[in-house]
């Protein structure tokens, strides 16, 4: 018959010691991941308004003209909604300025800005400094983005030449993530 | 047996009549801003976390909130404004799910468990007083006479 020996003190504060550097080791570990990942970029979502006739825009651009979707049919157009104090916006301006540039000499694919929550002064005075002369639609009221079920900036929506919506960007794009989207829908026959 | 069920009768009647009540939509003439203000109650704020339309003050609330308005001032149902909003956002800018399709799980599963605990509990009484009495014999009398004695 054996006798059950309770731990010692000393064997439970081992215990303790080891329970607590496991649980160290895995904050650290859960700290490090968040810490080190890349931000997310090119993230594309789902949308009921994927393969349905994009809603149409119309409304003051930043050069006192009316500016319309509907002026750009045939072409893919890259809808970006933005402004011009929220940081991955800005972080995302000179992959927008080299997305039109790279397709301004095939007259393929245009940008078009929408903006949410900001004024025209100020995305006129940003894209004074940053570049960017593409059509921007001020959207006062949040309609355009209501139409469009936007839930943040930047939200990017590329719209097909027979004016069907085809992907949705919640997070910054890159141009050779568009282009990539293009690509495969230009593949894919549709 | 009629006064038996006489309590059950006027209990069942009880919960039907307070979830009628409790489901009515207050009936009568709804004024334009009692619309809205119920609509908005249903619809997640967009661009924040665990709010309602109605009780959020971001841009993106305030411009749902005009619109369910506009739409109601133009004749549209509550029906065709929530059809609406989830044709630019999704199921998921609903608050209440909806109650058809799989969702509609959500409203009946909790009325099948209800039913079928209510089942239940009625087979459980009906079998507790159907148990008759135990009739004790002798040594029945002694076994319990010696364990009394023995404590």
């Amino acid at each position: 018959m054996t006798a059950t020996v309770p731990p010692t003190g000393r064997r439970r504060g081992h215990t303790a010691r080891w329970v607590a550097v496991a649980v160290g080791l895995i904050i650290a570990l859960f700290v490090g991941v968040l810490a080190t990942r890349s931000p997310a970029i090119d993230t594309e979502a789902d949308t009921p308004l994927l393969g349905r006739q994009a809603p149409p825009i119309e409304g003051p651009g930043l050069d006192g003209g009316t500016v319309r979707l509907a002026d750009h049919r045939g072409k893919f157009v890259l809808i970006n909604f933005f402004n011009s104090w929220c940081v991955p916006c800005r972080e995302e301006h000179p992959e927008l300025v080299k997305f039109a540039a790279r397709h301004a000499a095939t007259g393929d694919a245009v940008v078009l800005g929408v903006i949410r929550d900001d004024t025209p002064d100020e995305v006129r005075r940003y894209r004074t400094e940053h570049g960017g002369d593409w059509p921007v639609v001020d959207d006062p009221r949040g309609v355009v983005a209501l139409d469009y079920g936007v839930r943040g900036q930047p939200e990017t929506f590329i719209v097909a030449p027979d004016g069907t919506i085809v992907a949705r960007y919640i997070s910054r794009i890159t141009a050779d993530g568009v282009d990539e989207t293009l690509r495969r829908y230009r593949g894919s026959g549709a | 047996m009629t006064k038996r069920w006489l309590p059950w009768s006027a209990m069942a009647l009880l919960v039907v009549g307070s979830l009628a009540i409790a489901g009515a939509d207050g009936g009568g003439e709804r004024t334009v801003a009692g619309r809205v203000d119920a609509i908005a109650a249903e619809v997640r704020c967009p661009t924040c976390e665990g709010l309602s339309v109605a009780e959020s003050e971001s841009a993106a609330s305030r411009t749902i909130r005009d619109d369910i308005r506009r739409r109601v001032e133009a004749g549209e149902s509550d029906g065709e404004i929530r059809a609406y909003l989830v044709s630019r956002f999704g199921k998921d800018i609903l608050l209440r799910p909806e109650a058809t399709g799989v969702s509609g799980l959500v409203w009946a599963l909790p009325v099948v468990v209800g039913v079928f605990a209510l089942a239940g509990l009625v087979v459980a009484f009906r079998r507790s007083r159907a148990r008759t009495a135990v009739e004790l014999s002798d040594d029945d009398r002694v076994l319990v006479e010696q364990a009394r004695r023995g404590r």
